[in-house]
């Protein structure tokens, strides 16, 4: 076999590992923009299991709020930053607006006396991983 | 194969082998799966560039299949050997086509990354969620400094080793 000299570090090196730390962050940012958005995906408001409204949620979005009639009365429901919650109901003892924000797919805000839910649907949350073995 | 040949492999996967569980002493680098030094990668490194391919390949492949034995995990084997595999042979694969442009510091590097990027590609099977690629770009990145440090550790024994009539073929 030949003698070859591999062992000074050449340009090629350089090259290969600022290409990989650039593509790493590159990455890092367009998946960190990718799954912004999938943080809660959508909000349905359902008033009497009635669908009455769909909100798409976003990490970056601005403060919103929808009023909706429920049985009793309207319902005000705020939106910001993918979540949702129950700002003021017609009814009597608060328990939806004491619930507080929802974000995560699968939790929801019901308001019995005033059968209004919101409804937090879409992919589960990305990169949420139980257990790793090894 | 030759009693010498015989008794380089024998001693590069046991260089291997001791490196790896030295190096499952250590406390984890960062709270990442995967996140690992790669110590034992030298001894393939090594290998690569002081006997060549084939005996590169025998080191990884015999010495992830006795460390999956040692450690009794049947995942742990399929990763490490997936991924063993699949980075040296894209080693190989540079120290043979870009011989001129890459040194030992760069194929290590490449192996690094690769051995990464191929363990959460099996893991990727195994569990099935496709979430589990967002990982991708932090192992990768962190392949970049254990894979210089395993290249600047392989640099130092092959310069060294380089002379001696050990290493002739």
């Amino acid at each position: 076999m030949k003698k070859h000299k591999p062992n000074k570090i050449t340009a090629g090196d350089v090259i290969l590992t600022v290409l990989v730390v650039i593509a790493s962050f590159a990455s890092m940012v367009l998946i960190a923009r990718a799954t912004a958005g999938g943080k809660g995906s959508t909000a349905v408001i359902e008033v009497n299991t009635k669908k009455v409204l769909r909100i798409e949620l976003s990490a970056d979005q601005p403060e919103k709020t929808y009023t909706v009639r429920g049985m009793l009365g309207p319902s005000t429901v705020e939106v910001e930053k993918g979540r949702a919650r129950m700002l003021t109901s017609t009814c009597r003892d608060k328990i939806c607006v004491g619930t507080g924000w929802v974000d995560a797919p699968g939790k929801e805000i019901v308001c019995l006396p005033n059968r209004v839910v919101i409804r937090i649907t879409g992919e589960r949350k990305p990169g949420r991983v139980d257990t790793v073995t090894e | 194969m030759g009693t010498r040949r015989v008794t380089n492999l024998a001693l590069l996967v046991s260089i291997g082998l001791v490196l790896s569980i030295i190096e499952s002493t250590f406390p984890p680098l960062l709270p990442l799966p995967g996140a690992k030094l790669g110590l034992a990668n030298i001894a393939t490194v090594i290998a690569l560039y002081l006997f060549g391919p084939s005996m590169a390949l025998e080191v990884t492949v015999l010495r992830c299949l006795i460390g999956g034995l040692l450690r009794g995990s049947v995942i742990g084997l399929f990763l490490s050997f997936s991924g063993g595999l699949v980075s040296t042979l894209v080693m190989i694969a540079l120290y043979i086509l870009l011989r001129r442009q890459l040194s030992i510091i760069g194929v290590s590097v490449a192996g690094a990354v690769t051995h990464n990027a191929t363990q959460l590609a099996v893991a990727f099977l195994l569990v099935g969620h496709a979430t589990l690629f967002n990982y991708l770009p932090y192992l990768t990145l962190i392949a970049v400094p254990t894979g210089l440090f395993v290249g600047f550790c392989s640099r130092r024994v092959s310069n060294s080793l380089e002379g001696l009539s050990l290493a002739v073929r």
